[in-house]
């Protein structure tokens, strides 16, 4: 029973090592940082950049006040299914081509999987304290500062969000992470790939209303959409009355139906990535992947 | 140097950028998956970005921004990861001291991948530029192609040769090579105004931001594309805009040349060019 523990602590340890210990903590730190910040930050430009496009045209209001903070906050929050998600993948290729130690790894008593949770759960510390650190530099914009408020936050629908989209995300990880060990080093792509699809399909950064009909379709079966829908609303609150973010399909869902249509899909995800692992670890047994270097 | 000697010298340098520009542009034969990942993946996040700008009610335009932010983006990355951080994949996978070991000077292999990059990372943006066009409907109307083959250019040589300076550079880096990489995307793509008209940028913060900015030949190349494709006001005058891209070009072939003959050497004397899976 101690024994998965023991491997999800070495295997963590292990991730925190390999993505920390290439600088020391300060230049660690800023590399933490930055590339969050400016991601959204860069949000925050497109933002500003309409906006002033609007006010030169003498139609100020065009541009609804509300969608900064949505797409500021909804990005932070995205942060932690990109890293976790490219994470979890990126073990198998950098453990199998670069440190050709994935092979030693599947002989050893630890457990396959769990090895892979540990990773992941490295890099979500870090996706973590990104997304964290995102949402207080936002809090120097005026524009977020007054819908990000420390008593706006739900606290109890934070940490029920972020339980369930913990088992979410270690699901996507498991299935990235599978497809690629039975890839060549291109599999990097895949998850980068996946990870666009997913912010695009999930309404990341704009209401899912804007899609077209059978693409809103497609957003509504993701459990993301559904978790980030939850996330922001846990930070920011429901959206005003009347403002095109309102219009989204899911403004009108109380916060147990959001849960419950997280916990559906993310319970459909978990089987689903648990079945795709069994016959990917099968298959790439079988076919010699677990130890090939390809170099490409 | 002798008459015979220098020809000699030249065609050594042509046939090892040649030599190292056949297999990346061999790849785009040999492996279609590339098709794929390098379109279809980068529409992903024009899409997402455009359709911000369309839930914003922002001007048409802003959309072609994004497309040609894109298109531009897929050079950046190949400048990053297939220039800059390439000598640290090639010391992993043993080519490194192969090319260190052959008379084939190590500028004409950076010029080799570079030209080789280049063709690739050409038809993936055409692609992305063309897709976005069917897909978004943005009308790119040029007030000049000449204009426009213009800066493009010069920006291609500016941004290559800074991926040549890039890879000598990442001769020293073992591990921290793939974190640098990462680290040159997001704050680079903001300072570039990579999505959103640069002047933007100045309006928000202070206009010398944009200034400091300029440095890095892709602010200037898509701002100088952007005023010719959309006729839109840049950050400064489109002539400006291309002499300073020049002035980049040179300054960054030159210090590529001097920095590989210094880290080279330095790389040689610390035992590093052969170290591997760091």
């Amino acid at each position: 029973m101690i024994e998965p523990f023991r491997t999800l602590g070495w295997s963590t340890w292990l991730g925190w090592q390999i993505e920390s210990n290439w600088a020391d903590l300060r230049l660690f730190i800023l590399y933490l940082v930055v590339k969050p910040v400016c991601g959204s930050l860069m949000l925050v430009c497109m933002f500003f950049a309409a906006k002033y496009a609007a006010d030169a045209g003498g139609v100020s209001g065009r541009v609804p006040a509300e969608f900064l903070p949505y797409i500021y906050v909804s990005n932070a929050c995205y942060g932690l299914v990109g890293t976790v998600m490219f994470g979890m993948s990126y073990v198998v290729i950098s453990d199998r081509e670069s440190y050709r130690m994935l092979k030693y790894i599947f002989i050893s008593p630890a457990q396959f999987q769990v090895y892979f949770i540990g990773r992941g759960l490295a890099r979500a510390m870090e996706g973590f304290v990104g997304g964290v650190i995102t949402i207080l530099v936002g809090l120097l914009i005026p524009n977020i500062r007054d819908t990000v408020q420390l008593g706006n936050i739900d606290g109890v629908w934070l940490l029920v969000f972020l339980g369930i989209g913990a088992v979410m995300l270690w699901s996507c990880g498991m299935l990235l992470a599978s497809a690629v060990l039975n890839m060549s080093r291109n599999g990097m792509f895949l998850s980068e790939g996946i990870a666009g699809l997913v912010y695009f399909l999930s309404g990341v950064v704009f209401p899912i209303t804007v899609l077209p009909s059978w693409l809103q379709v497609i957003g509504l079966s993701l459990p993301t959409t559904y978790w980030l829908e939850g996330m922001r609303r846990a930070i920011t609150g429901i959206p005003p009355e009347g403002s095109p973010l309102a219009a989204s399909p899911l403004a009108k869902w109380s916060n147990p139906e959001l849960a419950a249509a997280l916990t559906v899909t993310t319970v459909v995800l978990v089987v689903v990535s648990q079945l795709f692992y069994r016959y990917s670890v099968n298959k790439a047994w079988r076919n010699g992947k677990i130890e090939e270097t390809t170099g490409v | 140097m002798t008459q015979n000697a220098m020809r000699s010298q030249l065609t050594l340098f042509f046939q090892a950028a040649i030599a190292r520009t056949y297999p990346r542009v061999a790849w785009m034969f040999r492996n279609r998956t590339w098709l794929l990942q390098e379109t279809l993946l980068p529409m992903l996040s024009v899409a997402s970005f455009a359709y911000v700008y369309e839930a914003m009610n922002a001007p048409k335009a802003y959309v072609g921004y994004v497309i040609l932010g894109a298109a531009m983006t897929t050079f950046w990355m190949n400048v990053l990861w297939s220039m800059g951080a390439h000598l640290y994949w090639e010391r992993d996978s043993g080519n490194l001291e192969l090319y260190i070991m052959s008379p084939s000077p190590m500028m004409g292999i950076l010029a080799g991948m570079a030209m080789g990059g280049m063709t690739t990372t050409v038809v993936r943006a055409m692609a992305i530029v063309f897709t976005g066009m069917v897909v978004f409907d943005v009308p790119f109307h040029p007030s000049s192609w000449w204009l426009l083959g213009l800066v493009f250019s010069l920006t291609m040589v500016a941004l290559y040769g800074l991926g040549m300076m890039f890879a000598s550079v990442f001769l020293l880096f073992g591990r921290e090579a793939w974190h640098t990489v990462n680290l040159l995307q997001e704050p680079v793509y903001l300072m570039t105004g990579m999505n959103f008209p640069i002047k933007a940028l100045g309006t928000m913060t202070h206009m010398a931001i944009p200034a400091v900015a300029m440095l890095i030949p892709l602010t200037a190349g898509m701002d100088g594309m952007r005023q010719v494709l959309f006729n839109s006001p840049g950050f400064v005058d489109v002539w400006t805009e291309i002499a300073l891209l020049a002035v980049l070009s040179v300054v960054f072939l030159f210090f590529a040349s001097r920095t590989l003959a210094v880290l080279e050497r330095k790389a040689r004397n610390d035992g590093k060019l052969t170290v591997k899976w760091q």
